[in-house]
């Protein structure tokens, strides 16, 4: 009788159960090989300084306040537009194997990175921070779009009268289905947007990250904190000010007020893409010279030694440091998310928890990861936690709308085992879809913090560009680009 | 007009209607009757897809934008009249002309709500006749309709099937109203367990011949009183 019960209780593990087991495995195992040793350093002074910096923020301490807050939008406002100019036509010929391949491509490779490699044609030119912006844009917005489009229903397409004429029935009986989701997500992603051309200041840009990173270093924590609080305010207040009506007027102004660009030199380009790029041994070598014996083997060893010691160890770097974050995202959405729902919780403490979840989702997870290194030492835990924060403030902020809009008996109490049979079977499919897709992210955001140390993949793309190493850092970033391309693909195998 | 002779329908492997023959005339009006899921959709977008030159299809309210106003959604039908640079300037600054004749259409229909509200906004009722305005302002001779009047009361029902009617040549309709159909239509068709079960004119029959081939949903009825 026993033996037939466990056989009984082993049947209701369903689908759902069975990944969630799977991914826990995962972390479990992942976390076992991670480094997370805590090093008490003595950061109390430096913190209760920094605590103090939040208290008495001083804002005008920074010189080019003005100048950095509207850059930091205008490279966001430019960003998004080339985007949605490039994004669209390839959302509408996104079905084409080679063009979504493409697209995952350019996704995969994170916006720092691509500043990196504008930078040495640009330079520190407008162009290179929105272009940065804009490509990686456009490539998600290319699936993004296609995916939603895809959802029409298919019936209106199904009944328009013969002959009507392509572009009519695709506006008509495609578009106008799906329009207000696109919108939403174009909203969404203009918050995204505001977040990446503040972290491009990280890299030489002149936008918010640029004086928060040198405040934060400089341990000047009361311009630090101003620039914190500005930088969350602008987010948190997105709705008050960028209403679609204003973009016409912010648009022009975005573009007349861009810092003066200076004059794109055809030779450096040129150098860059036949010179700098290639392997050391190739450089200034004939073409038909490539495919000598001797030459050949030299290249062979070149990336050997580049796949051994950096590629491999960096790669299972990132991916144990993503697994990491991924489960710790994982818990902590399941916990905080009850408290964000009106189905659990009275409004109060719902307005107090906005509140935190807009600070998790707008701090930017290297100042995050920044200061958590000066409270737990160097290892990978201040990475972790810091990815897992951000990355569940914004899972929380999602979730709790798809929560607040299930529907539940009249009788329904604002208990833990009545929300936990009636709202979170109901969220649980949606829920990890977000985080297979969050993992994704995760992955991509892996990178900017490989540039405070911790030796993930983006660690030596970092490293590579910094020592002019191109050749090295573009082998890096092919590697980089082909783990998400992998992992995305994967995560989709087993959601679907 | 049309002829079906040992045809196959269904979606790819799964076969509902095999070796299915049928022939229909011009000028005819066509009552497709039957229980549910046995395949009446399935042939109606078949004889739909043969003839979709002539033709304009009314699904219930299935083909409405719900983002779109009435008047845009009755528009639809016309898209194959205009070129498409009428049809995106009239998405963003509805023309004259076209407002006024479906205002005409949708009066007849009495349909009152403001032409430029969003059909999101309106009941069932109100839905299916935006679609029926839409099959309308298509002007085609042939109708063909998947329950077209099945969320009105019986008697806006029967007056916009005159309507559709007079503007129209041929008439096929998918229905489960069996009154309706005996009464208003010339030809019956039964499709029941696969097959065309019964195929007559309808006034060589009455309610006890169909309730022979499917549970009507009035003997149902009276079978529960």
């Amino acid at each position: 009788m026993p033996r037939t019960m466990t056989f009984a209780g082993f049947s209701f593990v369903g689908h759902w159960q069975k990944i969630t087991l799977l991914l826990l495995l995962m972390v479990s195992v992942c976390w076992f090989f991670a480094d997370t040793e805590v090093i008490a350093l003595e950061p109390w002074i430096e913190l209760g300084r920094m605590g103090q910096g939040f208290i008495h923020p001083n804002f005008f301490a920074t010189e080019y306040l003005f100048e950095a807050l509207w850059q930091t939008i205008s490279f966001a406002l430019l960003g998004i537009t080339l985007g949605l100019l490039l994004g669209f036509p390839l959302a509408l010929c996104y079905q084409h194997p080679l063009i979504a391949a493409i697209c995952a491509f350019i996704r995969a490779i994170h916006e720092i990175f691509w500043a990196l490699i504008f930078l040495q044609i640009f330079g520190l030119s407008a162009i290179t921070g929105i272009l940065a912006i804009a490509l990686p844009y456009a490539a998600t917005f290319a699936r993004i779009f296609s995916d939603i489009l895809q959802q029409a229903p298919r019936h209106t397409l199904f009944s328009l009268p013969k002959g009507t004429d392509k572009l009519s029935a695709f506006i008509y009986g495609r578009w106008m289905h799906m329009y207000p989701q696109i919108v939403d997500y174009i909203r969404y992603r203009f918050e995204c947007a505001l977040r990446s051309s503040a972290v491009l200041g990280f890299i030489g840009m002149p936008t918010l990250g640029f004086y928060l990173e040198s405040a934060f270093r400089q341990g000047h924590y009361e311009q630090g904190g101003a620039l914190l609080i500005l930088f969350v305010l602008l987010i948190g207040s997105i709705r008050f000010w960028a209403k679609p009506i204003f973009l016409w007027l912010y648009l022009p102004l975005a573009i007349y007020f861009l810092p003066p660009i200076p004059a794109i030199d055809g030779q450096i380009i040129w150098r860059f893409l036949s010179v700098d790029i290639l392997p050391p041994m190739l450089q200034g070598q004939p073409f038909l010279s490539w495919f000598d014996i001797d030459i050949l083997s030299k290249v062979f060893d070149w990336a050997y030694k580049l796949i051994t010691q950096q590629v491999f160890p960096g790669m299972i770097a990132t991916l144990v440091l993503a697994f990491c974050a991924l489960g710790l995202t994982y818990l902590l959405t399941l916990i905080l998310l009850p408290f964000n729902t009106r189905l659990m919780m009275p409004k109060v403490i719902i307005l107090i928890m906005r509140a935190v979840n807009l600070i998790l989702r707008s701090l930017p997870e290297y100042l995050l990861a920044f200061v958590l290194m000066m409270l737990l030492g160097p290892s990978m835990l201040p990475a972790i936690i810091a990815l897992a924060l951000h990355n569940s403030g914004l899972m929380v902020f999602l979730m709790a709308r798809q929560a607040d809009s299930v529907t539940v008996p009249l009788t329904y109490q604002p208990r833990i085992d009545q929300y936990s049979y009636l709202v979170i079977p109901n969220l649980y499919p949606h829920f990890m879809g977000l985080l297979f897709y969050r993992f994704e992210v995760i992955i991509r955001e892996t990178a900017i913090l490989g540039m405070i140390g911790v030796m993930t993949l983006g660690f030596y793309v970092d490293s590579n560009f910094s020592e002019i190493r191109f050749s090295g850092a573009l082998l890096l970033l092919v590697f980089t680009a082909g783990l998400n391309v992998i992992v995305d693909y994967l995560a989709r195998r087993l959601l679907h | 007009m049309l002829s079906l002779v040992d045809i196959d329908l269904g979606y790819k492997q799964q076969i509902v209607l095999p070796k299915i023959n049928l022939s229909f005339n011009e000028n005819e009006h066509v009552a497709i009757l039957g229980p549910s899921g046995v395949g009446k959709t399935t042939l109606l977008h078949h004889l739909y897809q043969q003839l979709s030159e002539q033709t304009c299809l009314c699904s219930q309210a299935k083909g409405l934008v719900d983002n779109l106003s009435i008047y845009h959604n009755v528009f639809i039908g016309g898209l194959a009249r205009y070129s498409r640079c009428y049809n995106m300037a009239n998405l963003l600054w509805p023309f004259n002309k076209p407002q006024q004749h479906i205002s005409a259409i949708c009066q007849e229909l009495e349909l009152t709500a403001p032409l430029h509200q969003k059909v999101s906004e309106l009941s069932g009722g109100q839905r299916q006749r935006v679609a029926l305005a839409r099959a309308l302002f298509q002007q085609q001779p042939v109708f063909m309709g998947d329950e077209p009047f099945s969320a009105l009361d019986p008697l806006m029902g029967l007056r916009l099937l005159n309507l559709v009617k007079q503007a129209h040549q041929s008439v096929i309709c998918v229905l489960h109203d069996a009154e309706l159909a005996l009464a208003h239509f010339e030809r019956i068709i039964v499709i029941s367990d696969g097959k065309v079960v019964l195929d007559d004119k309808a006034n060589r029959l009455t309610l006890a011949h169909l309730s022979q081939h499917y549970a009507l949903a009035d003997t149902v009825k009276n079978a529960v009183a």
